[in-house]
């Protein structure tokens, strides 16, 4: 048993605009039209993509990685070409049938959202607050008597909870002010300190639909912004495919009702 | 010129990074996905081994 696994919504393309090009567990990616718009899409097995065989799978690792990593290159290849709507990972339909009725669907939405992401990409902003800002009293209280220890103790903990405090209103302001010149800002939840490998906490994860015009200015602010405070340091990532500004009732929703 | 250092960030996409982006966001974190099958079951996923590498226990 074969089903339809979508890709990404692209303004009208054709096979030969896409070439050879390869989607997840290496299945040829193919073009669906819809109405005014293309689907990138490819066959996969059901005893890979079926529902139970998809609950194991995902939880592995390894084939989630490989699997993301197959379904971005097939996303960045459409935005190379045209505007591009990415699809959450995993979106699978019964057959090409029944993917065109629900890209006829999401028609409107969709037509909507390829016009707003045109001529952008989206740009990751991760902040971090620099230990020394984020861990004021690295110094070890000397002990003198109990309420002298206790006392330490307590002044140190409320150095760093305000200064924890005023990280993130750093962290808000930047991102405020560069939401201003982006088209559209979402905020991702910061990672775990375990994940980044990095003993600063994440203070901001945001995500930004810049105008490709627009993107000098952009560089430049994130540049003065976080120059202005010497207590975070930035890690930006992109340009991405606008995988954080895909329209909400998004297309795996939308059939349900 | 700067544009030449952005395409060099583009090179390493993190895992991380990624997932954030083609799961939605939070989700990751929260441990929860929904996908569609079949264009007509929404299935709720626990991506239990994500969720183990990724998820600081609850503060």
């Amino acid at each position: 048993m074969t089903a339809t696994y979508l890709y990404a919504i692209t303004h009208e393309l054709t096979d030969s605009d896409i070439g050879d090009l390869r989607g997840v567990g290496g299945t040829a990616v193919r073009v669906l039209h819809g109405d005014r718009m293309s689907c990138l899409v490819s066959t996969v097995d059901l005893t890979e993509f079926g529902e139970d065989a998809l609950r194991n799978n995902l939880e592995d690792l390894a084939w989630l990685e490989r699997t993301a990593r197959e379904h971005d290159d097939v996303v960045r290849a459409g935005a190379a070409l045209t505007a591009t709507v990415p699809l959450r990972l995993a979106t699978i339909c019964l057959d090409d049938e029944s993917a065109r009725q629900r890209l006829n669907e999401f028609g409107e939405a969709a037509r909507h959202a390829l016009a707003k992401i045109d001529g952008h990409d989206e740009w990751g902003v991760k902040l971090f607050a620099d230990r020394a800002a984020s861990d004021p009293d690295p110094a070890e209280p000397v002990v003198v008597s109990g309420t002298a220890y206790l006392r330490q103790r307590r002044a140190s903990m409320l150095l760093r909870e305000r200064s924890a405090g005023r990280m993130l209103r750093v962290a808000e302001e930047i991102f405020e002010c560069l939401a201003v010149l982006a088209t559209d800002a979402r905020r991702h939840r910061p990672h775990d300190r375990r994940l980044t490998g990095d003993d600063r906490p994440m203070v901001l994860n945001a995500a930004f639909l810049v105008d490709r015009k627009r993107l000098a200015t952009f560089r430049s602010a994130v540049d003065v912004l976080v120059g202005t405070d010497c207590d975070v340091s930035v890690d930006v990532t992109g340009p991405w495919p606008a995988y954080s500004f895909v329209p909400e009732p998004a297309l795996q929703q939308d059939a349900e009702t | 010129m700067t544009m030449v250092d952005l395409r060099a960030d583009a090179v390493e996409t993190s895992l991380v990074d990624l997932l954030d982006r083609l799961l939605g966001a939070g989700v990751v974190l929260s441990g929860d996905v929904t996908i569609s099958l079949a264009g007509i079951d929404l299935v709720t996923i626990k991506l239990r081994a994500l969720v183990a590498t990724v998820r600081e226990p609850s503060a």
